[in-house]
């Protein structure tokens, strides 16, 4: 199958607005929506309807008639029905779709097109027009999957509990019957239609059980499930003979209604943490709903470059890869020098140095400066492949506390079953079929599952929690280690401060206009992901003369027009470009830049403003210089995390003035905050807090912060992060919101709190009721309600951290 | 109380059709989208 698994944007510099799934679609996505319009894309997300359209090449002629497609997508921001409503009426007003339908409480549409008369950015602009977020629904097949899931456990739970109503019926005038009352002709029918009605159950709805402990026993190992189905057969086996053989060793009671009971009771429990599971999944695979990746290539014959999607290259495409990104394929440098990551393919952390001749590796990331690669092989397993593979793999992953309660719930049911065992034979001696019974009893009470459920359900809710917040969680582990942290470190730019700098004044070297200037800085700065740069190329796609007053045209943003062919750009760390002829950009160290007073450059820097320097072969061409803006809720965050008895510190690699003066405002320590930091600086800073005993919590976007971020205790890849950060930490923040930092930190907490809740419940819970059971004390029934309650006590006290409301943090009213 | 031995079997026999009723609701997605019902009063067809 020729298509590759979805991925979040790359962080680019031709669309630098901030693309944020959970809270709108920003203006640069109407451009990434042609993207979709390849037909190979469509199948990623929809299905033909006609039958007789062979799939696989829908490109139709001219001439036959165009096909009919059914596709799924999102809809962000709708609040209500009547907005379903809205992103209706806006796609079915457009000639060429036939129908669409909304769901508001889903967030999910289905639209069926005709491809011959509109295509996919149509529609979706048309909705975004609107004013609604949309985004292809890549996660559709699991969707359907889970829904056919959730049907099969319903209608078990729902024959459970049709079968325990109609066989208490049947038990209960055995119960509430003098004796003498009922003949015993009598008593056997009630007995037979006991038994009739205990057989759909037993084979519909007790069949995941059986699957289950028969997949132990051909194992060799030991769920829960086994004792529960060991249970199950006894009973049925001790009635049915009680049934049809009266007067045989098993005596002539029967428990078809206390094994019904405890059917629904455990059903009951599992269907609830299903619902809980798949929530959760919902939420976590709602984010493989991006656009398709996509790569600069260069055009054909003249044509300018232009970014298209993975799947378009070709074998023999000649591609750019800035810094940041990751290499699509396979290939060749043909121009261009730099050192790559390729940790995540082959485990070695050192950089590897790619220079024109070496070949480069699908799936590294290319950390220094842009390169051209020729496409040699082309692979399924892209990059994000790799990174889907590593969220799932998360998932299955299991945290320090869960693996524990593992490791002691094994050894506990062996423990079980030896005791079932031993009870069986102490009660044969007043009767087999109370020896039995008892047994039955023991098997059933014990519920190791509260200690195997304790931590996965409430890590799950949390996970699935924070997801819908815009935290994506990639280490479950890491919850847990959050809720120790006591010292959180920022990274300033990009992170507390707005990643768009507003560039307001311009100085010129006499000689050049400032619109060569401007467009020779952002050729350069093109070539960076560094928020400075993206800012210049931002305000020089603004200020282009002819689209005065809006934010650049769509022609703009497609292609990456390049008048000057820069060469042999590199990028030092915190210092800036340089390119051949002398070219150079970035502080004004770096460009050799005088700033004494009254120097055309513009004079010292004022506290607050940023500059950008940019220089040729004969000095200093241009100064641009704006001001930072910080977040708007940079200071409540601070707070906050302050609220939470966290302190809070700051690294950056801005000048010291710059980071002290944003310290002051938001009222972090100034011994606390320092400034003028370089990568390895602010690790040494790091391991200094860390050896002085705190434990620490580190948020930055990668940029001239990827070793601390992999240094510290726990990592968060703020926003447009750099891909390798989001690769590497342990969660993202996907919502450019910074208040999710203390929101996140106080529901680690509290998940903590529910774990050890939970294994305190699940203890004293099987120290309470294993020694009744044993003893006799126990009938079947209340065994049975003990064991589903047990385990819903455990789930219901999960999800209480996935549900909305009551105060998240101390500064939430 | 004879009359029980005839109703009985009639009422296991109504149990299993009502669990026939069930599959097919079941399966034809009558339990999903609920939420989705409320609102349908509100839109103009």
């Amino acid at each position: 199958m020729a298509h590759s698994s979805p991925s979040p944007p790359p962080a680019s510099s031709a669309s630098s607005a901030s693309v944020n799934p959970l809270d709108g679609v920003s203006a640069a996505q109407t451009a990434d929506f042609a993207v979709l319009d390849d037909p190979q894309e469509w199948l990623a997300f929809g299905k033909p309807l006609d039958a007789s359209v062979d799939a696989s090449d829908p490109f139709p002629d001219s001439t036959s008639p165009s096909t009919t497609w059914q596709s799924q997508v999102t809809v962000q921001g709708m609040h209500c029905a009547a907005c379903a409503l809205t992103v209706e009426r806006a796609m079915t007003a457009l000639p060429g779709v036939v129908q669409a339908q909304v769901n508001a409480a889903t967030g999910r549409a289905q639209v069926v097109w005709r491809s011959g008369q509109i295509k996919p950015s149509d529609w979706m602009g048309a909705v975004q027009a609107a004013g609604y977020g949309i985004l292809p629904a890549n996660d559709a097949s699991l969707v359907d999957q889970r829904k056919t899931e959730e049907r099969r456990a319903l209608w078990r739970w729902l024959v459970a509990a049709l079968c325990m109503m109609q066989v208490m019926m049947y038990a209960y005038p055995t119960y509430s019957a003098l004796p003498g009352d009922m003949s015993t002709d009598s008593l056997h029918l009630m007995h037979w239609a006991g038994w009739v009605l205990t057989l759909p159950l037993l084979f519909f709805s007790c069949w995941p059980f059986f699957e289950s402990a028969w997949r132990d026993l051909t194992h060799r190992s030991i769920s829960m499930d086994l004792p529960v189905a060991l249970g199950l057969l006894v009973t049925f086996g001790v009635s049915t003979a009680a049934t049809f053989d009266p007067n045989g060793v098993f005596g002539d009671e029967v428990y078809f209604d206390s094994m019904s009971m405890f059917v629904f009771f455990l059903l009951s429990a599992r269907w609830l943490e299903q619902r809980l599971k798949n929530r959760t999944a919902g939420a976590l695979d709602v984010l493989m709903n991006r656009l398709p990746e996509s790569v600069e290539r260069r055009g054909q014959n003249g044509e300018p470059n232009q970014r298209v999607a993975l799947r378009e290259l070709r074998v023999g495409d000649e591609v750019r890869v800035l810094p940041g990104e990751a290499f699509p394929a396979d290939g060749e440098v043909l121009s261009g020098d730099t050192w790559a990551d390729e940790a995540l393919l082959t485990g070695e952390s050192a950089p590897v140095h790619y220079a024109p001749g070496s070949s480069t590796t699908s799936g590294a990331h290319n950390l220094q400066s842009a390169v051209w690669i020729r496409v040699l092989r082309l692979g399924k397993d892209t990059r994000l492949a790799a990174i889907v593979d590593l969220m799932s793999q998360a998932a299955l992953e299991k945290p320090r506390l869960a693996q524990l309660a593992d490791r002691v719930a094994t050894p506990f049911l062996w423990l079980v079953l030896l005791a079932a065992l031993l009870a069986a034979v102490f009660g044969w001696r007043v009767s087999p079929n109370h020896g039995l019974m008892v047994a039955v009893s023991v098997l059933i009470v014990t519920c190791p599952c509260a200690l195997s459920l304790a931590t996965p359900v409430a890590m799950l809710a949390a996970a699935g929690r924070l997801a819908r917040g815009g935290v994506l969680v990639q280490h479950l582990q890491a919850l847990e280690t959050l809720a120790g942290v006591d010292r959180v470190v920022f990274d300033k730019t990009g992170t507390l401060t707005q990643d768009a700098l507003h560039i307001d004044q311009i100085w010129v070297r006499p000689g050049v206009t400032r619109e060569q200037a401007l467009s020779a800085g952002a050729a350069l700065a093109a070539h960076s992901l560094h928020p400075l740069s993206r800012a210049l190329v931002k305000y020089s796609e603004a200020s282009t003369p002819v689209s005065s007053g809006c934010s650049g045209s769509k022609k703009e943003r497609h292609g990456v027009s390049a008048p000057m062919e820069i060469k042999d750009v590199s990028e030092t760390a915190g210092q800036g470009l340089s390119a051949a002829g002398g070219w150079r950009l970035g502080s004004a160290a770096w460009c050799h830049v005088d700033l004494s007073p009254g120097s055309l450059a513009g004079g010292p820097v004022a506290p607050g403003r940023h500059r950008v320097y940019l220089s040729d072969a004969q000095g200093w061409l241009a100064t641009f210089e704006g001001a930072e803006l910080l977040r708007p809720d940079a200071q409540a965050t601070v707070q906050a995390l302050k609220a939470l008895g966290l302190s809070v510190a700051l690294l950056s690699g801005d000048r010291p003035e710059a980071a002290k003066q944003v310290a002051a405002e938001l009222g972090i320590a100034p011994d606390l905050a320092f400034g003028g930091c370089t990568p390895e600086d602010k690790l040494t800073q790091l391991q200094a807090w860390q050896k002085a005993g705190h434990r620490t919590l580190m948020v930055g976007d990668g940029f001239n912060d990827g070793p601390v971020l992999a240094g510290a205790q726990v990592s968060m890849a703020f926003g447009e992060a750099v891909p390798i950060a989001r690769a590497r930490s342990d969660m993202v923040l996907l919502s450019t919101q910074l208040l999710q930092v203390p929101r996140t930190v106080h529901l680690a907490r509290r998940t903590l709190r529910v774990v050890k809740q939970n294994l305190i419940w699940a203890a004293l819970y099987n120290a309470l009721c294993v020694p009744l059971a044993i003893l006799g004390y126990l009938p079947a029934w209340l065994a049975g309600l003990g064991m589903a309650t047990s385990s819903l006590v455990v789930v219901l006290n999960a999800a209480r951290l996935s549900w909305p409301g009551r105060a998240e943090h101390p500064l939430k009213s | 109380m004879d009359i029980l031995f005839l109703l009985v079997p009639l009422s296991v026999v109504l149990v299993l059709a009502i669990l026939a009723g069930l599959w097919w609701a079941v399966e034809r997605g009558q339990f999903e989208g609920i939420e989705q019902e409320a609102s349908r009063i509100l839109q103009d067809d």
